[in-house]
């Protein structure tokens, strides 16, 4: 079992590419510099003006009467923009992804699939001119965060898909990921993969742990890790708090950061991290932090000690979503990719490939037989019990998310 | 050409400025007016910015809001520089005087740590240092400190990273300056009398001071915009105006802020720099030349 190491397991976590993006994140700024103040209006264009798509989908949707019209004719292409890790790579072939190849072999469109999003804002920054002026971005699809995919819905920037053309995805779709805030429709964006946020411990140092209160634990002054994700940290205070991150509202955020506030001055906290966080577990500086399920399968491996738990509070999930940009131009093609991925089948493919938690029922029952490992793992298929105490964060407008963003800046130490 | 040149000698001194001109012009001018413009924006990435000059406010307003970490980057940045300094010039000095054949080697060794990467250098201290480390931990099972006990996360392993980092910012210079006295001069004083403490107080020192000045600006200003060693090493309390601007350009997208706030460093900077140049006489300092 020892000798051989877990196949595809080794390669890093994505959100550790989030890290690598300052670069790109100025470039989005340089960007932002280089627009005129007048030029940015926003929205207005895009949102009422439904039909500028030439898209295939778009044709089909308004005419569509009792009788379905003919099923619009797949693109000989597809543009596909995603974050590193988040494809199967083919074992025989490691320059190609085999659902991509899988699905060109069933539709012949060949898929173009660079995996270069790093950052949701850098790679949003990139696009912004096309989607504020309402047209094509050159890509079919795109992966980004729930905020930033709850803010392009916001912004009217994203196509709505007709889940006629998705059987599969409306009938795979896990429960969870269901009549989010932000979507009212439900049809604008596809969870792609999906992380927990949760408690990250050392048993051997702690013992078992099931509270969120362990984090506010003077027992354990400065060997405990925040995270520096607003959403994750403020979520699971507001869990311990007894209130409902999928409702949070300005009153509760308040309340939240002056619980964080109790533990920072306690000197309880000792860093806010991003996924820096699993290096101080596995040195020993930390014995508790809050923490994303896909990084717990790999320090696991190296630090049997290390638990990963949803303490009965609850936990956070947070999802990375397919979206279709406004006045794509294969937005067809693109639906029929997504709904090609919600095969359970194909799902179990990524799933064995990508350390995160699929969000397509029947990929774990598809694993079971081929690699039970992988679908016996509650990290990547947690049972439905813990399912259940998993909240998604509220949806916030752009005023809130800069409140939120601005009291949490303050209380990580950050002015 | 040869001709040309030959014919303009004039000419010659602005042609050799020019790419540096240009680089200057095109990577600071440029992008400083950019980023001015941007500190006197109101707005949001959403709703789109408006540039007024009203929206000086953006700078009371970041002054008010982020003082402690400004005095905080002072304070760290200083403490690094003298630290530094106390470490530097008697390493530059032995080099120097004492280094015999061995003064290439030794001055490479100054160097080496450079052919790794800024942020390996710095995140090895935290193996060092971590709290159940090589050297935490043997002390802590000898029980010569409280289990509690750390470094990393305090103000004490921010400036020693930064202390670390910019160390051979520090000693080359100091070398140079050193290198080039004239020994005879030593001698003569000794001649004179004087003893080996007075001819360093009276002789070797005041002519490395240029070096000590190059150097300690070499290290004060990058380590005042420093932002990496707080962020691996230190902890909520020890944020510094670098952390502050990196999150409000990258995370909160808020630009205006965080263009105000890198004028405010330039400006913090240019200040601190002019008292101390005034306070050491620069100007004779570098007519001497570095």
């Amino acid at each position: 079992m020892n000798e051989t190491p877990p196949t595809n397991r080794g390669h890093l976590s994505r959100r550790r590419f989030v890290q690598g993006s300052a670069l790109a994140g100025f470039a989005t700024f340089l960007a932002a510099c280089g627009r005129s103040a007048t030029s940015v209006a926003p929205s207005v264009a895009p949102s009422s003006a439904p039909s500028a798509a030439p898209s295939a989908a778009a044709s089909a949707a308004p005419t569509a009467t009792v009788a379905p019209t003919p099923k619009p004719t797949m693109s000989a292409e597809l543009n596909f923009a995603n974050w590193t890790y988040y494809m199967d790579v083919d074992p025989n072939d490691e320059t190609k992804f085999k659902t991509l190849e899988d699905f060109k072999a069933e539709y012949g469109t060949t898929v173009k699939y660079p995996e270069n999003i790093d950052g949701n804002d850098s790679f949003i920054g990139t696009i912004r001119p096309q989607l504020v002026a309402g047209q094509d971005t050159g890509w079919d699809l795109i992966v980004v965060t729930d905020w930033m995919a709850a803010r392009l819905i916001r912004l009217g920037w994203v196509e709505a898909m007709d889940l006629g053309n998705m059987p599969n995805v409306v009938a795979n779709l896990q429960d969870v990921y269901k009549g989010v805030s932000w979507d009212a429709t439900d049809d604008h964006h596809v969870p792609w993969q999906s992380g927990m946020t949760g408690l990250g411990y050392d048993e051997a140092k702690t013992g078992a742990l099931t509270s969120l209160d362990a984090l506010w634990d003077p027992k354990y002054k400065g060997k405990v890790i925040y995270l520096d994700e607003m959403r994750d940290t403020i979520g699971l205070t507001m869990l311990k708090l007894g209130l409902d991150p999928s409702k949070a509202t300005v009153a509760d955020c308040d309340a939240a950061v002056a619980e964080i506030k109790k533990a920072t001055d306690a000197g309880i906290v000792r860093a806010f991290m991003g996924n820096k966080y699993a290096e101080e577990l596995k040195s020993g500086n930390a014995v508790l932090s809050m923490a994303w399920s896909g990084d717990m399968v790999q320090a696991l491996l190296d630090k049997p000690t290390l638990k990963f738990t949803i303490a009965d509070e609850g936990g956070m999930l947070w999802t990375d979503n397919v979206l279709i940009p406004k006045a794509a131009l294969h937005a067809y093609t693109a639906q029929v990719m997504i709904d090609f991925c919600y095969r359970p089948a194909i799902a179990a493919q990524i799933a064995a490939y990508v350390n995160y938690i699929s969000p397509v029922k029947g990929a774990a029952e598809v694993l079971l037989a081929k690699d039970p490992d992988i679908a016996n793992n509650p990290l990547i298929f947690p049972p439905p019990a813990i399912l259940e105490k998993l909240h998604i964060f509220n949806g916030l407008n752009e005023a809130d998310e800069k409140y939120f963003n601005d009291k949490f800046a303050t209380v990580s130490g950050l002015g | 050409m040869g001709g040309f040149l030959r014919r303009h000698k004039r000419v010659v001194p602005y042609l050799l400025l020019a790419p540096g001109l240009l680089w200057l012009a095109v990577f600071y001018v440029v992008p400083g007016i950019q980023m001015f413009m941007t500190s006197l924006w109101s707005g949001t990435l959403e709703t789109g910015y408006e540039f007024a000059l009203s929206n000086v406010s953006n700078y009371t307003q970041a002054l008010q809001r982020f003082w402690p970490q400004f005095s905080r980057s002072i304070l760290y940045g200083g403490a690094a520089t003298l630290l530094t300094f106390a470490i530097s010039y008697p390493l530059a000095y032995t080099i120097a005087f004492r280094g015999g054949r061995y003064k290439n080697l030794l001055l490479f060794l100054v160097v080496a740590p450079f052919f790794t990467s800024f942020l390996l250098r710095t995140v090895s201290w935290k193996i060092i240092l971590g709290d159940t480390g090589i050297l935490l931990g043997p002390l802590k099972d000898l029980g010569f400190l409280p289990e509690e006990f750390r470094l990393l996360a305090t103000p004490i392993a921010v400036v020693a990273g930064i202390t670390y980092n910019f160390l051979p910012f520090m000693t080359l210079p100091i070398y140079v300056s050193l290198e080039k006295i004239d020994k005879r001069l030593v001698e003569a004083a000794e001649d004179l009398f004087a003893s080996s403490i007075g001819a360093f107080r009276r002789i070797t020192f005041p002519l490395s001071l240029p070096g000590v000045f190059a150097g300690s600006l070499l290290t004060f200003i990058p380590a005042m915009g420093d932002y990496v060693n707080a962020e691996l090493l230190g902890s909520p309390e020890t944020t510094m105006i670098g952390n502050v601007i990196q999150n409000q350009f990258l995370t909160q997208n808020n630009y205006p802020t965080a263009s105000a706030l890198s004028f405010i460093l330039m400006a913090g900077i240019l200040i601190s720099v002019g008292i101390y140049a005034r306070l050491l006489g620069t100007d004779e300092l570098t007519a001497g030349g570095v």
